[in-house]
């Protein structure tokens, strides 16, 4: 029986071993902060610099298509853009088309803590949750008592102060939308496009691809690729947060992934070799 | 927000950490009762929310409106019975209407936002040079763009054999795609670890490693 090579064992390893390493490794920099350096992209700059020409009063979107699963990537961008909107002084409107959207707005609401300062209803309010994918973004920019007739706690919208003379996107000066799939595409399609409203996206990492194009075009102000995204403007704002201890972790787990890649590689390459 | 101190908050911390860990069990172990115990709960936990939403929101939606003298309202709320239907195999042809209304809806309004963005921005903006005094990495983005575009469409060009001329052009464009492909993947790996590292931060704040 020949004798096996280091190169043939490395491509045996059994993948539960790296799975273990990996689940490992992201824990460590939550124990022990690495503190390693985040480069701030210049999506990530005008993301900041748009929000920042909102002026008091101006009602601002913050569309949650996201689920309680994408916290890790989309919670930290969504509390440093809330934190910049009460320090503009906008006023916030929050709806979801997921099911456990709510929870996210009650943990945004949680982790800003100048939300203790304003009051729900006047300064800002959750709508709730709407269905109906791409018609229904386009019904609530024409008329947005034809898809909410109260909050999510049951309060009726005309008696909600914040949702005096709030009728159409020409009442909105901006959407932030946080996304898992391409709502954000319907709002470029429905909001961005036929009424002119600034848009930017808080997007998982894998959306980032996809939106690129469309912040270079102008389309989108903003973009923010996942944790990294909220690292960044986390950094910009002054405010480390949940995304700076993150991107620890998964710097460490792609170093991982980077020693994996190559050394199947070559170990591919050297069997390959041989036979 | 500090570790739970109420017996619910506990109790609700430590059932998601055991699911959690019952749903990793798979992959660091391997198929086992509690995986499967968990993912049948979960599947069952999502529907069940699913449906007391869907229903809810009809209600708000349209048997409210209904009710409130809005007789129109009995059209959508007729072609959403009508979907049904598609579960019963002589009636199954009904449910094709709904679809059909829902379907060309969706696409008649996804057109008419869709030239600008996704065709007039784009043109625009790979042909349009950085502004004066960008950058290198600006410079070679533009290039790259530029001619990695031209080369991408070139690959597309099916109803000519990619030979002669188009042999070399239609491989690199082949190759912009693939390293497209590839930002596209490495974002996607980047999503599933930043996934995975909220959960051993989650165990390690349950455990009280970390502060919550």
């Amino acid at each position: 029986m020949s004798q096996e090579s280091i190169w043939d064992r490395l491509q045996r390893i059994d993948r539960r071993v790296i799975y273990w390493i990996l689940f490992i490794l992201l824990m460590i920099p939550f124990i022990r902060p690495l503190s390693l350096p985040v480069s701030i992209g210049p999506q990530s700059i005008t993301f900041i610099e748009g929000l920042r020409k909102l002026k008091e009063g101006d009602v601002v979107v913050i569309n949650i298509s996201s689920g309680v699963s994408a916290w890790p990537e989309c919670l930290p961008s969504l509390v440093a853009v809330s934190k910049v909107l009460i320090q503009q002084k906008a006023k916030i409107i929050f709806w979801t088309s997921f099911v456990d959207g709510h929870m996210t707005f009650e943990k945004i609401v949680e982790k800003v803590p100048e939300f203790k300062k304003l009051t729900y209803g006047v300064d800002y309010v959750h709508l709730g949750f709407y269905t109906g994918a791409e018609p229904a973004v386009a019904q609530l920019a024409k008329n947005i008592r034809s898809i909410f007739t109260t909050d999510y706690k049951g309060t009726p919208i005309d008696q909600l102060p914040i949702m005096k003379g709030v009728n159409s996107a020409n009442d909105v000066k901006m959407v932030i939308s946080s996304d898992t799939g391409d709502y954000c595409d319907y709002y470029i399609r429905q909001w961005r496009i036929p009424y002119g409203v600034p848009l930017a996206e808080i997007g998982i990492a894998m959306n980032f691809s996809a939106y690129q194009p469309h912040w270079q075009a102008g389309i989108l102000f903003g973009v923010t690729a996942g944790a990294r995204g909220g690292a960044e403007l986390e950094k910009l704002i002054g405010a480390p947060g949940d995304a700076t201890i993150t991107m620890d972790s998964i710097n460490t787990s792609h170093l991982l992934v980077i020693v994996a890649v190559i050394l199947a590689n070559l170990g591919y390459a050297a069997t390959r070799r041989r036979k | 927000m500090g570790y739970p101190t109420t017996m619910d908050g506990i109790l609700g911390i430590w059932t998601a950490l055991a699911l959690m860990l019952f749903v990793y069990s798979y992959p660091l172990y391997k198929e086992n009762q509690l995986f499967r115990f968990a993912e049948h709960f979960f599947i069952g936990l999502s529907l069940a929310i699913a449906a007391i939403t869907g229903i809810q929101t009809t209600i708000r939606l349209a048997i409210n409106p209904l009710m409130a003298g809005k007789v129109h309202y009995i059209i959508p709320i007729l072609l959403g019975f009508m979907m049904y239907l598609i579960l019963h195999r002589d009636y199954r042809w009904v449910s094709r209407y709904p679809i059909a209304i829902l379907v060309g809806s969706s696409i008649g309004l996804g057109m008419r936002g869709t030239i600008i963005p996704n065709i007039l921005s784009q043109i625009i903006a790979t042909i349009t040079p950085p502004k004066p005094g960008a950058d290198a990495t600006a410079w070679f983005n533009f290039v790259y763009i530029g001619i990695g575009t031209i080369l991408a469409v070139m690959y597309f060009l099916l109803t000519f054999e990619h030979k002669g001329p188009l042999l070399y052009p239609t491989r690199l464009g082949r190759w912009v795609i693939m390293i497209g492909l590839g930002a596209y993947f490495g974002n996607t790996v980047l999503f599933r670890m930043a996934m995975l590292s909220g959960r051993a931060q989650f165990l390690l704040q349950v455990l009280g490693l970390v502060p919550f």
